[in-house]
């Protein structure tokens, strides 16, 4: 199978801020997310990285992402490298997390226009593609609609829907389900399960088991900045279900 | 580029779209200042000068003079109205009509010496040396309530040595200091005794016929123009990159939507040149409208007319202010662009800003401090400091085309390094992500 994502030894340190050393009771002012973090990702497979919140899962992502830079090592999305190559990178995932928002002041459909033509699509396609997503995800009953006059479900589809428009090989999503309803969570799995199924390799970060194993073909488990376990399912959990496996890594992962 | 015009469109359509932000930073300015200049001048320039005075042996010279025996013609032919209503006064009534002056009741309090016109007529006036200090007599503390009632120069007749030329005939003026009618009032008075003394004393005048300024009318309205509007420009430039730069750069981080648009594949450096266009142009706008207001209202100002005052410069001098402002315009609002990327909310970046507006003020005014000699090219290097300059030089109608293009071409080197340093503050995530 190729190689669509593959992240070698990336090392990320983030400098605190005076209120962050306070909250966090870190004198020396520095956090480390990422000590060296490895995975491959396969192509036409959904993978996810599951970890605690702060295990530096996000931060993985913002640089696959190109949003931030690792201080050492380096990762290859569709065989572009994220540190020398950002605009070949960016132009291959679809990249989707809570910290990216939408301005309130526009409607679903001029954003979408916008961010179609900085993708530099044709304004056929992008014609044809803008019917294609608001079918999809049922924006067209408020494509006329502020954003900031949406609910969070209807914002979270307009999101996802501004994300993949250029319709990228790679797809990142970060948390996808987070704060959404239950039937706008499901929107965003059968989707998920839609695009593996169109051929498109998948990242997702959770802490939600039952999303993984809904999901995922292979699973990375980050506790610490660390990949404690990696593999499919089975190799994971073993016999054991998965919430249980992670519970034995994280114990082992403290004690160490 | 054609990235750098999509982020242009999406600014312009943020706003535009909006109503209120429209009306507030492109049509409220131009209205607002145009209304409120217009007012000031229609008061300062106030022609309906009415002052009433009551007087002591009435001088029918100066009746005249004021244009109050007859009514003077006016213009059009109609009747214009006299500068002062004269009311006589009896010898007994001055302590009242003191009061008067002092209740409001009337302006003035004029005593004239007993036959005035005579004195005049009869040629018993003193030498014209002696006479000039001491013809007219104007109480040095006014009448102002509680102030002492004696004319400070009044000296009375019998106490003139018998030696010397006799004293000259002593006008008193009496009015209120604490009464902006009664003061004007008197000035006017005094004005117009001492005309009446020059035009008697015949010895010799001062500008007559010929002489006088160097420069035309045109001219010396320029000179204040040059003096005034390139730190009211200045000021608007500056108040509307304030209103656009700070939200449009500081409020995409603080909402989030920054980092939206940084997993496109457009470049930051497109982003920033996209942003400072923009903002750069949308703040020309709004500063063209509060010119335009400003500038619409100077002659009502200045007691001239619209049309003369847009005749007095030229097509090319109107080209070369407009490519001065955008200079300026380009250069402040990637100043405030770079503060307010550094800054993790509007808020923030507001207050930041206010050290770059105190300095931007301060340049500003230097045109009513002092004027820098046009052949001083070095000085035209100076960021900022040289628009306000060429600006004062335009506005004077004394413009140099080598301190425009130094100045023009100058700016753009800055302006050049200054988008370098701002996109490279983009590239940076402790900028970019510090919310």
């Amino acid at each position: 199978m190729r190689e669509i994502i593959r992240a070698e030894n990336v090392r990320k340190t983030f400098t605190l801020s005076r209120k962050q050393r306070k909250l966090e009771k870190n004198p020396s002012g520095r956090k480390v997310a990422l000590g060296g973090l490895s995975f491959t990702a396969y192509e036409g497979e959904i993978y996810g990285l599951l970890g605690p919140n702060g295990a530096g899962k996000t931060t993985m992502l913002r640089i696959l992402a190109t949003l931030i830079r690792a201080d050492e090592g380096d990762a290859f999305v569709n065989g572009h490298s994220v540190a020398r190559e950002a605009d070949k990178v960016r132009s291959s995932i679809g990249f989707l997390t809570s910290e990216l928002k939408l301005e309130d002041f526009f409607t679903p459909d001029y954003l979408i226009g916008f961010f179609g033509r900085l993708h530099g699509m044709r304004e056929d396609v992008l014609a044809a593609r803008k019917a294609e997503l608001f079918s999809r995800f049922g924006i067209g009953e408020f494509a006329e609609v502020k954003v900031g006059d949406l609910s969070t479900g209807m914002k979270q589809k307009v999101s996802i829907a501004v994300s993949i428009l250029h319709d990228p090989p790679v797809i990142i999503f970060d948390e996808p389900t987070n704060g959404l309803d239950v039937l706008t969570a499901k929107t965003v799995t059968d989707f998920l399960l839609e695009e593996k199924a169109r051929g498109k390799s998948i990242v997702l970060s959770t802490h939600i088991f039952s999303l993984v194993e809904k999901l995922c073909d292979r699973v990375g488990v980050i506790i610490g900045g660390r990949m404690a376990a990696e593999g499919t399912l089975a190799e994971v959990s073993g016999t054991k279900p998965l919430e249980d496996a992670f519970f034995d890594l994280y114990a082992e992962a403290v004690r160490e | 580029m054609k990235n750098i015009l999509t982020v242009v469109k999406k600014e312009f359509a943020r706003f535009f779209r909006d109503r209120r932000l429209v009306i507030g930073t492109l049509l409220l300015p131009a209205v607002l200042i145009f209304a409120l200049y217009s007012l000031l001048g229609s008061v300062f320039y106030e022609e309906d000068e009415h002052y009433t005075a009551r007087v002591v042996h009435p001088s029918a010279l100066f009746a005249a003079l004021a244009g109050a025996a007859q009514g003077a013609e006016g213009e059009a032919g109609e009747e214009a109205a006299p500068l002062f209503a004269l009311q006589e006064a009896a010898e007994a009534d001055i302590p009242a009509a003191k009061e008067a002056v002092l209740a409001g009741e009337c302006d003035l309090l004029i005593v004239f010496p007993e036959n005035f016109d005579a004195l005049l007529a009869g040629g018993v006036l003193p030498a014209p040396a002696a006479e000039a200090s001491s013809a007219l007599s104007a109480p040095a503390t006014g009448a102002a309530p509680g102030a002492a009632e004696t004319p400070a120069s009044e000296t009375p007749a019998s106490e003139t040595p018998a030696s010397e030329t006799p004293a000259a005939p002593n006008v008193e003026i009496w009015y209120d200091s604490g009464s902006s009618s009664s003061v004007a009032a008197y000035n006017a008075a005094y004005s117009l005794l001492d005309g009446l003394e020059d035009s008697l004393s015949g010895l010799f005048d001062v500008n007559m016929s010929a002489g006088g300024s160097l420069v035309s009318q045109a001219e010396a309205e320029a000179s204040y123009y040059a003096m005034l509007l390139p730190f009211l420009i200045l000021t608007f430039l500056y108040s509307g990159c304030m209103g656009l730069a700070p939200e449009s750069v500081a409020g995409e981080k603080e909402r989030g939507t920054i980092a939206t648009l940084l997993v496109t594949p457009i470049r930051r450096g497109e982003l920033v040149v996209g942003k400072i266009v923009s903002l750069a142009a949308l703040s020309t706008l709004s500063a063209v409208s509060s010119f335009v207001g400003t500038f619409l209202a100077m002659p009502q100002m200045m007691g001239g007319s619209i049309g003369q005052t847009i005749a007095a410069y030229s097509v090319w001098e109107y080209l070369a202010l407009f490519a001065v402002m955008v200079s300026a315009v380009l250069l402040i609002v990637t100043l405030i662009s770079m503060v307010s990327s550094y800054a993790r909310s509007v808020k923030e970046a507001t207050s930041l800003a206010v050290p770059l507006m105190v300095v931007v003020m301060l340049v500003g005014i230097s045109t009513m401090l002092f004027t820098v000699p046009s052949a001083a090219h070095a000085v035209f290097l100076i960021p900022l400091y040289n628009c306000v300059q060429v600006m004062a030089e335009i506005f004077s109608l004394r413009f140099s085309p080598v301190n425009l293009l130094i100045t023009l071409a100058s700016n753009l080197v800055y302006i050049a390094l200054l988008v370098w340093l701002l996109t490279k503050m983009f590239q940076s995530e402790r900028v970019i992500f510090n919310r």
